[in-house]
């Protein structure tokens, strides 16, 4: 395959967002012909890119020198290995997928066109992400993405709900991005370039050294491993873009969008970004293992919350959401204890199958009237049953890949090389733990949606029938991908193919190709026996209404509430930063600018106005144009009896020109008079 | 009388020929014309720079009798992507106000070649009290386009601004007034530049040019100017001010203060660096609770201006370009929100943000520049603005860390102001103010299109700009580096 081929895999996408942005008035409700070949083209060639690196190996492709100033030289250019072949199919896959659903879903929105644009560069800024061969350009099209999700969220623009959603969404993984611009600074500071391959090959010369964290600043000192610091700021991004906690509130608000952007950011593109930064950056953290550390608690804190909070949750598309971001978690956690390969394992899966969930979720919400936002019992019965089978097959496999993902282990001997034993032990807690939630979560968010019509009637708007063909096939699709993906797992074969296929590129080689799989037929039956007692715990809660959740409810638990209301971070952060600030910048403008700054320059100016005035009074007028008038008062007056004097109506021209010339030579001898004094004074 | 006087001088006489004409339709295509032309002549003067060369290049100089100053002109590195960005929105600011100014077109056509002829000369002048009877003539057009066209509150504004510029012209007139005698009773900027003042020369002169120049920039605590002449300028004035005029005293810092006074200026880049990461989080933090969006924008240039000062002191290759760049990027961007602001200000007269809403629905085309212009205001990836930041950290970052950190938090408020006025303008319900509005004509896409291209092309293609600088840049770093090493002074 030409280097050609690889530019052509961002690049279509690409062509087709400016094409429909530049004419999307002539093309309008046809964007999706341009847009769909597009992205299907890049899934073709991404097909093919995979298997040529399979056969060939990793492939760097150079563009154009970026930037050339001083010492830091960066230039654009393309870097595709194993990692990047995997999850350039999945972006694509899923990218087209959603197109083709999209083209039915969006039809007769009045922004059409907006829409499939938008897709395509949200497509291809992924496509780019993952291929960026250097950490500035991983970095410019993280926040494109950022700008993509923006303008997707916002899409219903009238809704003010979708817009505050939207500025959330990007201004909480901007606070994040900060930690990863400051990582990459430091990067290219301790290693001279922003390569990444550059920096994962330098990285291991670098473990003894450490930089002043107070640099320049009042000169403090306090010297800190290098390499952690990178490791931990790298990190920081990801916990924005693929929503951990702290920064997972945006994602949840997300679900404003359309519902195949949901499916987008969720499964596709987005949140992806962040785990396989973590990935990417794998060789990085290994050498730094306390912030190995951070990785996996966070992550797993992360996977257990969000599970709760999912199970607490009555919106079907915020129960997905909360489920993403409990995912999101498990394969931070796995990132954390050194599984790459399982979090790239499962962040595949759990893409297909995400997008899956959602496009069925989409599809079956649709033919109820797209009235998601359901209160608890807020749903008519339904008869429809295409609809909703797909999402149980969906919850089905979803629950069971964790398990899948947890018990892949050839992991053990890593825990032991990196003296992190307790790892194993936190790993299966949070892991098992994540499981049972995630099952239960998924099947009562189902069993919610179709639940006898309850105590809010809401007929109208209430489209019965079938789903339309379209949206079937896709899901159907969709829903076939990880199926197979789910059966596949359960043979070793496929998993170790994967690994074969994957691990010339993973960090650390020698320990999974050495290592058997810790899929023994116990561990499976104990991580799927747990799955299904989730599952089971869901439906009896479903079959005998009353006794579980709404009793919960009524004794108001507390640990109820705290979940039920998303462990309040949302409130946490408009109380303590939000408002805060505001009001804080508020104050800053009225009485520090305007109160200070501008009234001392304003005070000055009225002050240089009173003292002219002053001045005017005093000096000007009292001083000098008041002797001034005298003098010509007396000057008039004296004139006046001059001319009674001189009758100038009766003395003729000559005469008054006589006289005068003799004022003029009397002027002259005064000016003379008062000069020669002057200069006598002077000198 | 080569390219560079041509275009110093071109407008000048444009401007006398814009004179004769009494229509109004041929004194705008005479005007468009004129600028368009010195356009021209711009872009030939980058393509026949070379790029490898430090000095001055295309150096004209013509004796004018007795005066007491020659009429020196040309360019380097650092001047040349000033005076192409001139060139650039000079034909813009005719098109933004060629229905918005309605009374009085001739004088208003005239001012703004007048400012264009001065301005190109500010950064071409190679000749001191030249470069001062340049920035002297900029004032100018500006107080008349805010007194006479301007908004309510248009004299007060006006007087304020006149005050404040005439005020910073004397502190520099005083600057290199003392340049000239300390340095043998020369005005000529290159023998200037190899004079070794003696340090406590230095430290006076530095502080009145400095002083002279932060007001123009503006600086922090002497931006107490900007907001009202910006908010009650018409947009030629504002573009006009806060694309070039705030571009000047960053231009003075680096033709002056830098390679003539390099002692004085390791010392007091600390504090000075300190003040403009201040001033990025300061005018963030104001541009944030701005309700007017042209105080807004004139708020946001405070942040962005300071980036450009922060770059400057940085003292090294990359932060000096990534100054230069943002110069040039803030000209781009804030010049073309001034303009759409004022395509919108010229519907409906109403600057308040809170009034508007769902701009989206009636006004497309507008949603699309000013989402792009948004973007690039707070250094989205893909734009200059992102190339621009990118460098001035990185040169930062050799210095503090600390800084670094605030800088970022201050881009962080950038887009959340950002955003937050495109929110309220374009998106949310519709308002009834705008919900009677009609979209961009073709005249204005005309306007507003190579202001867009030109963000993304420098944004996807930075050597276009970073190139000729270089070598420029590159020996300006050596003329401080002697004089202290790439350590920051503990402040």
């Amino acid at each position: 395959m030409t280097n050609i081929a690889y530019i052509l895999i961002p690049a279509l996408p690409f062509v087709a967002f400016l094409i429909i942005a530049l004419r999307s008035r002539w093309l309008g409700e046809k964007s999706h012909r341009l847009a769909t070949p597009a992205v299907t083209g890049s899934f073709i060639l991404s097909v093919l890119a995979c298997i040529d690196v399979y056969q060939n190996g990793a492939r760097s492709i150079p563009l154009y020198s970026l930037i050339n100033v001083g010492n830091l030289a960066v230039e654009a250019s393309l870097y595709v290995d194993a990692i990047t072949a995997v999850l350039l199919l999945l972006v694509t896959g899923v990218g087209g997928l959603v197109h083709v659903f999209s083209s039915r879903y969006m039809q007769a929105d009045p922004r059409y066109a907006r829409f499939f644009a938008v897709i395509a560069l949200f497509t291809s800024a992924m496509i780019m992400l993952v291929m960026s061969a250097n950490l500035l350009m991983l970095f410019m099209f993280w926040e494109i993405m950022g700008l993509c999700s923006y303008l997707l969220i916002s899409h219903w623009s009238s809704r003010s709900s979708a817009c505050n959603a939207a500025t959330k969404a990007f201004l909480v993984n901007g606070v994040a991005d900060v930690g990863l611009a400051f990582g990459i600074y430091l990067a290219w500071d301790t290693f001279g370039t922003v390569n990444i391959q550059e920096i994962l090959t330098a990285a291991p010369n670098y473990t003894d050294q450490t930089v002043n964290l107070f640099r320049g600043f009042f000169g403090l000192d306090w010297q800190v491993p290098i390499l952690s610091l990178i490791a931990l700021l790298l990190f920081v991004g990801p916990l924005g873009k693929s929503a951990q906690i702290p920064f997972h509130v945006w994602l949840p608000f997300a679900m404003e969008a359309p519902t195949p952007v949901s499916a987008l950011i969720h499964a596709g593109t987005m949140v992806n970004a962040g785990v396989y930064l973590l990935i990417r950056m794998g060789p990085l953290y290994l050498l730094a293992p306390n912030i190995m550390i951070i990785v996996a608690i966070l992550g797993g804190l992360t996977a257990v919350f969000a599970a709760i909070v999912a199970l607490t949750q009555f919106d079907i598309k915020r129960i997905l959401a909360y489920s993403t971001i409990s995912q999101l978690g498990f394969m931070v956690l796995a990132c954390g204890v050194g599984a790459y390969g399982a979090a790239l394992f499962h962040l595949l899966t759990h893409g297909a199958m995400k997008s899956f969930l959602f496009l069925s979720a989409g599809s079956a919400l649709e033919s109820l009237g797209e009235a998601h936002h359901g209160e608890p019992g807020a749903s008519p019965r339904t008869k429809a049953t295409r609809q909703h089978l797909p999402l149980y097959a969906g919850a089905l496999i979803l629950a069971l890949i964790p398990p899948l993902v947890i018990f892949s282990g050839p992991y053990e001997r890593l825990w032991t090389a990196s003296q992190l034993i307790q790892s194993q032990v936190f790993f299966w807690g949070f892991g098992l733990a994540t499981v049972f939630f995630t099952a239960f979560y998924l099947f009562q968010g189902i069993m919610e949606i179709f639940k006898p019509p309850g105590r809010i009637d809401w007929h109208e708007g209430f489209r019965p029938g079938m789903m339309r063909p379209q949206l079937f096939s896709a899901s159907l699709l969709l829903g076939l991908m990880p199926m197979t993906a789910g059966l596949a797992a359960f043979l070793v074969i496929i998993w170790s193919g994967f690994l074969e296929f994957i691990s010339p590129a993973l960090p650390i080689t020698e320990h999974l190709t050495t290592q058997t799989t810790g899929w023994t037929p116990t561990n499976i039956l104990i991580g799927i026996g747990i799955a299904t007692a989730g599952w089971a715990l869901a439906f009896l809660f479903h079959a005998f209404p009353g006794c579980p959740s709404e009793r919960w409810e009524e004794r108001k638990k507390t640990l109820y509430v705290f979940f039920l209301n998303r462990g309040y971070f949302d409130e946490i952060y408009e109380v303590m930063v939000i408002r805060p600030y505001s009001r804080f910048s508020a104050w800053l403008w009225r009485v520090i600018d305007l109160g200070t700054i501008d009234r001392v320059y304003m005070t000055s100016a009225h002050a240089t106005g009173t003292i002219s005035r002053w001045l005017w009074r005093g000096i000007d007028v009292f001083l000098i144009d008041r002797p001034a008038n005298r003098l010509a008062t007396a000057l008039f007056k004296m004139s006046a009896r001059l001319s009674k004097v001189v009758d100038v109506k009766k003395t003729t021209q000559s005469e008054l020109l006589r006289i005068m010339l003799v004022i003029l030579v009397m002027l002259l001898i005064l000016l003379v008079v008062v000069e020669t004094l002057l200069s006598v004074i002077l000198h | 009388m080569n390219l560079v006087s041509w275009i110093v001088l071109t407008p000048f006489i444009g401007l006398l020929l814009v004179g004769f004409l009494r229509h109004v339709e041929a004194v705008r295509w005479m005007t468009l014309g004129v600028t368009l032309l010195t356009l021209g002549l711009a872009a030939r003067l980058w393509a026949d720079f070379e790029h490898s060369a430090a000095g001055m290049q295309f150096v004209d100089r013509m004796p004018l009798g007795p005066l007491p100053f020659e009429f020196v002109v040309g360019v380097d590195g650092i001047s040349l992507p000033l005076l192409l960005l001139t060139a650039f929105l000079a034909p813009l600011c005719v098109l933004g106000s060629w229905s918005s100014i309605k009374e009085n077109v001739k004088p208003f056509m005239m001012l703004i070649l007048l400012a264009e002829s001065a301005i190109a000369g500010v950064f071409s002048a190679l000749d001191a009290l030249l470069f001062l009877l340049f920035w002297e003539i900029t004032i100018v057009p500006v107080y008349f386009m805010i007194a006479h066209w301007g908004g309510p509150h248009r004299i007060q504004a006006a007087i304020k601004f006149i005050v404040f510029s005439v005020a910073g012209s004397l502190l520099v007139n005083l600057g290199i007034g003392e340049l000239n005698s300390a340095g043998g009773h020369t005005y000529d900027v290159l023998a200037l530049m190899q004079v070794e003042y003696p340090s406590e020369v230095q430290t006076w002169i530095f502080l009145a040019l400095f002083l002279g120049f932060a007001i123009k920039i503006p600086m922090l605590p002497v931006h107490g100017w900007i907001a009202d002449a910006h908010g009650e300028a018409p947009t030629a004035g504002s573009v006009i001010l806060s694309g070039l005029m705030l571009k000047m005293g960053a231009y003075g810092l680096l033709r002056f203060c830098l390679p003539m006074l390099p002692e004085a200026s390791t010392a007091f880049a600390p504090p000075i660096m300190w003040l403009s990461v201040l001033a990025i989080l300061y005018g963030g933090a104001m541009a944030l609770v701005q309700h007017d969006f042209k105080r807004l924008i004139a708020y946001s240039s405070i942040a962005h201006m300071g980036f450009v000062t922060l770059g400057i002191f940085g003292f090294n290759n990359q932060s000096m370009q990534g100054a230069v760049i943002q110069m040039v990027n803030h000209g781009l961007t804030t010049g073309a929100l001034f303009l759409v602001a004022g395509m919108l200000y010229e519907r409906t007269h109403n600057r308040t943000i809170d009034d508007y809403g769902g701009l989206y629905a009636t006004m497309p085309r507008f949603a699309v520049v000013f989402s792009v212009f948004t973007i690039a205001s707070f250094g989205s990836p893909g734009t200059g603005n992102f190339i621009g930041e990118f460098l001035v950290l990185f040169g930062t970052s050799f210095h503090s860390y600390t800084m670094v950190l605030l800088v970022m938090v201050g881009i962080v408020l950038g887009a959340a102001y950002m955003l937050g006025m495109f929110q309220r303008l374009v998106m949310n319900p519709i308002s009834p103010l705008s919900s009677t509005l009609v979209d961009l004509n073709q005249r204005e896409v005309a306007c507003v299109i190579p202001l867009v291209l030109a963000i993304f092309f420098i944004g996807l293609y930075p050597t276009f700009i970073l190139d000729p600088m270089n070598m420029s840049i590159t020996a300006l770093v050596q003329d401080i580096a002697p004089v202290q090493p790439l350590q920051m002074v503990e402040p």
